[in-house]
């Protein structure tokens, strides 16, 4: 097989470089056809019982996702020109197209119900138009005050802060709308900031950020690595075939996703991110064996021959294990992740199959004179050679106490690891600094919240959450709620009863309760919708039926853990209290979907770890013949994983979406180098019989692919580090840790262990 | 050039000349479908079946009866209904004073807390009791509020129709323009359609049944369709009877709490 692949690379070069770049034009041409689709909420199947209900109750309550803005004001945001600038801002907004016009909860579209003359009440407009006086914005404020349906919603209890809730036709218009709702907001702006917060918000608007900077980390990741190897191999046409070979696993694997109708969702934008390096390994390790080879044979068909006829089985079993650790995805119960994994996965083999045959048939093309200069002359007196040299005295001369330290750093790294939070928030995906954090930030302190759930009482009988015993019911829910932190308000059906009575009784807040017989609930609700109550607002909490009955809990904040405390402190309290016969509550909203999505991903990439570290190990046992070779090549593996979900851990970084997909990027990387090692000192070991022949020869030219190797990879993900999107800053981040601990490891700890166990690992030759 | 300066000046003559006469015509039409409409007799009962059904399929029904009496043609008027389904709500009692300039002026009666209680409210538009309906499509906009153009003659149902348009002269919440097909013979709306200051079409009132009764054209099936909400309601009238000689006296608070019982059984 091998030999097959090298010599028709060899001998029909043009014929292997014409089929390459015709699959390669033909998954190029699939790209105009691709579908983009950044809704978080396709990581849940679209049959997932969770996702259906919140669509069933959105449809049930007509209720949108909506964009929050809001101003916040020192010393006071209750002024005249400040509201008749926020007046100006919510009559402008409603006119940006993919705004529910009506359902603005703004100053200017809420009723405002008084107390008239002789007992009357007088609806109105809370603000009809702009205001002059100071006495009319006091006037105002002191309204929404005695509104619990508006208070802390449209203004913060200490009326520093004034916000707006905007409705969106749908999620993936919210970046443009509130692109939109920017623009008016600068025009009106005096030199204040106005946050402009949500979750939808924020996941659009992530979504279309995370396209651009793919962008150009993608094509800033390849200039670095080319910089590199141009440094490490001074010849950019020898070079040029890593960067092809990494370039079509890309456009193959791409291209195959959008031709079998997948969409490119948030996680397969990345794929282009995971390959990139992962083709490039593969290919530094072939030039670094011709490199360090060519001067022995000067000829480079013959130092091709013996460089892959070295390479072939390490290749292959790094190209395997890794296809192991992306493959394994597949079997998580998160649709975009398996996409992910599958592609990942198919472009590894691509990358292993290209730099078989295409990396050398590209080199065929090179004279013999462009590489007369080329090899290993200088390498074992250059910097890579020096510090290897390094790494030879101190893993010879300090084997056991390496062997200490690593047992010492697993012990303190699996305490680390019971200490890893999982947590989630999209707003949190972008940067402390980015105006979305502010925004979320700012807009949470002051106000009720950003974030919004919803508890849905269901009943199979109708006009069921008239009765008495049902609405004082949600009422006990709704008061227990409150005392939940993170629960900014609550609002439902109970709300607007007490506050129908409350009008009707002259304002008196001792008759805002719930009535004791059904008649006089149904009729306090026809009230409502007699008295220009809109309907609309009325069945957002209750359905027409009264089958339904939808408690919004606005929450302050968007961390899964949060969330999650409040949906058990609900669930506990109403294990304890069990509503009335035949009523049973359910929860939705975006927030409750991502804690759903994020308990599965958890579960999902722990299973897919656990079983793709055993299928790793099996492969290693059965590449080296040996269960103790086995295990021995799992510990750099083992520790790198160990200690960079450690350090998460110390450092309490939650275990999020990113930091759940890495794991198995680091699990397929991170054995590559201990491959390439035991691949290479047992063979060193076979032809010389002398350990210390081969621990001398092992840390030069393995030793200085793996350094070439960690040096590219780390640096050429560098800047990503500087993104404003939190995952590309950790997927940055996780491969320069991966590419330096597995390589420390693999280079301080393969040699102590070699050393110390020689006489186990290395038996005598008969 | 002579030539066709003349000819300019004759189109822009009757251009000058043809938009009054049209406004005219327009508004003269308006007004009387308006009064056909809701000005038919001195006063009038009927007893009102209003059906909602949302875009699920949902329904929920309304019985009341509903009396009305005219000030003038065209003028004041006052409504009084008083509702017999769903039960939980029946013995609700409601009451309208309408004023042609001004603010309506609303009473509700509370039956299970035995109270009224006047309600003023500002907004026409706001919807009467929960249908599609606002309080202004039940009781009648004053043709006087909007400006009227003829934009075409034609056919509706195989009825001969004016096709008018009608801008709101001041600004107003409920629609930007409305479009309504005026039987000729009749001059009943037979549909009208509204649009929100976007140019969209947002809701689409149709008289499905018109009979005479007591020598009034009466439309006594209509429906309302909200186009965004995909939701439509259906108003039937039953049991209508013209000018029974109803006086002023019936549309106070005392009547409120105890229905007449000559109209109301």
């Amino acid at each position: 097989m091998k030999r097959i692949l090298t010599e028709l690379a060899i001998k029909k070069p043009w014929a292997v470089i014409g089929i390459a770049l015709a699959i390669t034009i033909f998954f190029g041409l699939q790209f105009p056809k691709i579908k983009i689709d950044t809704d978080p909420e396709n990581m849940l199947p679209a049959d997932e019982p969770a996702r259906l209900f919140h669509h069933m109750t959105t449809e049930d309550f007509t209720l949108y996702d909506f964009i929050a803005v809001g101003v916040v004001y020192e010393d006071g945001a209750f002024k005249p020109d400040i509201l008749n600038r926020i007046y100006n801002i919510s009559s402008e907004l409603e006119d940006i197209d993919g705004v529910i016009a009506e359902d603005v909860l703004a100053p200017n579209n809420v009723d405002d119900i008084k107390q008239g003359s002789g007992g009357s009440i007088v609806i109105g407009t809370l603000m009809e138009d702009e205001i002059e006086t100071q006495e009319e914005a006091d006037y105002i404020f002191s309204r929404i005050m005695d509104n619990p349906m508006l208070r802390g919603k449209l203004a913060s209890k200490d009326g520093k802060a004034i916000a707006l809730f905007v409705p969106i036709e749908s999620k993936d218009k919210s970046a443009y709308v509130a692109s939109e709702i920017y623009k008016i907001t600068e025009k009106y702006s005096k030199g204040e900031t106005y946050y402009i917060a949500g979750l939808p918000m924020a996941e659009d608007s992530f979504g279309a950020e995370m396209f651009s900077q793919m962008a150009f980390s993608a094509p800033a990741a390849m200039l670095i690595i080319f910089l590199l190897l141009l440094l490490f191999f001074r010849k950019v046409k020898i070079i040029l075939a890593p960067m092809v070979v990494a370039m079509m696993s890309v456009i193959w694997s791409m291209g195959l996703l959008i031709v079998t109708g997948n969409t490119v969702h948030i996680m397969s934008s990345m794929i282009p991110i995971f390959l990139i390096p992962i083709s490039v390994l593969n290919s530094i390790h072939i030039i670094s064996e011709f490199h360090d080879n060519y001067k022995k044979y000067n000829n480079k068909a013959e130092t091709f021959r013996h460089s892959l006829n070295t390479l072939f089985m390490p290749m292959l079993f790094t190209s395997l294990t890794t296809v192991a650790g992306f493959i394994s995805l597949a079997l998580t119960p998160i649709p975009p992740v398996q996409v992910f994994g599958i592609f990942v996965a198919f472009g590894i083999g691509v990358a292993w199959l290209l730099s078989l045959t295409l990396n050398p048939a590209l080199s065929t093309l090179i004279s013999e004179k462009t590489l007369s200069n080329f090899g290993a002359s200088d390498d074992k007196h250059g910097i890579l050679a020096k510090i290897m040299h390094l790494f030879r005295n101190v893993s010879r001369k300090y084997s056991k106490a390496i062997i200490v330290a690593s047992v010492v750093i697993m012990i303190v790294a699996g305490y680390g690891l019971t200490l890893i939070i999982v947590n989630d928030n999209p707003v949190r995906w972008f940067k402390k600094s980015h105006p979305i954090r502010i925004a979320d930030r700012v807009m949470n302190d002051h106000l009720a919240g950003t974030y919004m759930n919803y508890l849905v009482f269901e009943s199979d009988e109708q006009d069921r959450m008239k009765s008495p015993e049902v609405v004082k019911y949600i009422e006990s829910v709704q008061k227990e709620l409150s005392k939940n932190p993170t629960v900014g308000a609550t609002t439902g059906l109970p709300d607007i009863i007490k506050k129908i009575r409350y009008g009707l009784f002259e304002a008196d807040s001792s008759e805002a309760f719930i009535p004791d017989t059904k008649d006089e609930i149904a009729q306090l609700l026809f009230v409502f919708e007699m008295s220009g109550g809109d309907s609309d607002d009325l069945f957002k909490m209750v359905t027409s039926d009264y089958d339904k009955v939808n408690l919004w809990v606005q929450l302050k904040s968007g961390d899964n853990v949060a969330v999650q405390e409040v949906v058990s402190h609900a669930d506990a309290f109403m294990a304890d209290n069990p509503p009335p016969d035949g009523v049973h509550a359910q929860w939705a909203g975006l927030p409750y979907i991502n804690i759903i999505w994020q308990e599965k991903m958890v579960a999902g990439m722990r299973d897919s770890l656990m079983g793709s570290y055993i299928v790793v190990l099996i492969m290693m046992i059965f590449l080296f013949r040996s269960f103790l070779w086995g295990l021995v090549s799992m510990l750099p593996l083992t520790i790198t994983v160990m200690a960079i979900y450690a350090f998460i851990g110390y450092i309490g970084k939650p275990y999020d979406m990113p930091v759940a997909v890495l794991s198995s990027l680091t699990l397929g990387l991170s054995i590559d180098f201990a491959i390439h090692f035991i691949q290479r000192i047992r063979e060193l070991q076979k032809k010389t019989n002398d350990f210390s022949k081969s621990f001398h020869e092992i840390f030069e030219g393995v030793g200085r692919a793996i350094s070439r190797n960690v040096l590219v990879i780390a640096i050429g993900f560098i800047p990503m580090m500087f993104s404003t999107l939190v995952p590309y800053i950790t997927v940055g981040t996780f491969f320069l840790a991966i590419m330096i601990v597995s390589g420390l490891v693999t280079m301080l700890l393969l040699p102590a262990i070699s050393n110390v166990f020689q006489k186990s690992l290395f038996p005598k030759n008969k | 050039m002579q030539k066709l300066t003349s000819l300019l000046l004759t189109a822009l003559f009757i251009v000058a000349l043809g938009i009054p006469v049209t406004a005219q015509d327009a508004t003269e039409i308006m007004k009387k479908s308006h009064l056909a409409y809701y000005y038919a007799g001195d006063d009038g009962l009927a007893t009102v079946n209003m059906t909602i059904i949302d875009k699920k399929g949902r329904e929920r029904s309304r019985e009341f009866v509903m009396l009305r009496l005219d000030e003038s043609d065209g003028g004041n008027q006052k409504y009084y209904t008083y509702f017999l389904k769903p039960s939980d709500v029946s013995r609700i009692s409601f009451m309208v004073h309408k004023k042609v300039d001004g603010n309506d002026a609303r009473w509700i009666y509370i039956p299970s807390v035995d109270l009224v209680k006047q309600i003023s409210a500002d907004d026409k538009n706001s919807s009467f009791v929960g249908s599609d309906f606002s309080y202004e499509d039940v009781s009648g906009r004053p043709w006087t509020e909007d400006n009227h153009t003829i934009k075409s003659e034609s056919e509706l149902d195989g009825k001969a129709v004016w096709v008018i348009e009608s801008i709101p002269k001041k600004k107003d919440k409920g629609f930007a323009r409305k479009v309504s097909y005026i039987d000729k013979e009749t001059f009943l709306p037979l549909k009208e359609e509204y649009y929100n200051k976007k140019d969209k079409f947002i809701k689409e009132m149709r008289s499905v049944e018109i009979k005479e009764i007591e020598g009034f054209l009466t439309i006594t099936h209509r429906t309302m369709k909200d186009i965004k909400k995909n939701r439509i309601t259906h108003v039937r009238f039953e049991s209508i009877d013209y000018n029974v000689g109803m006086t002023d006296e019936l549309f106070t608070e005392r009547y409120l709490t105890n229905p007449p019982a000559q109209y109301i059984k």
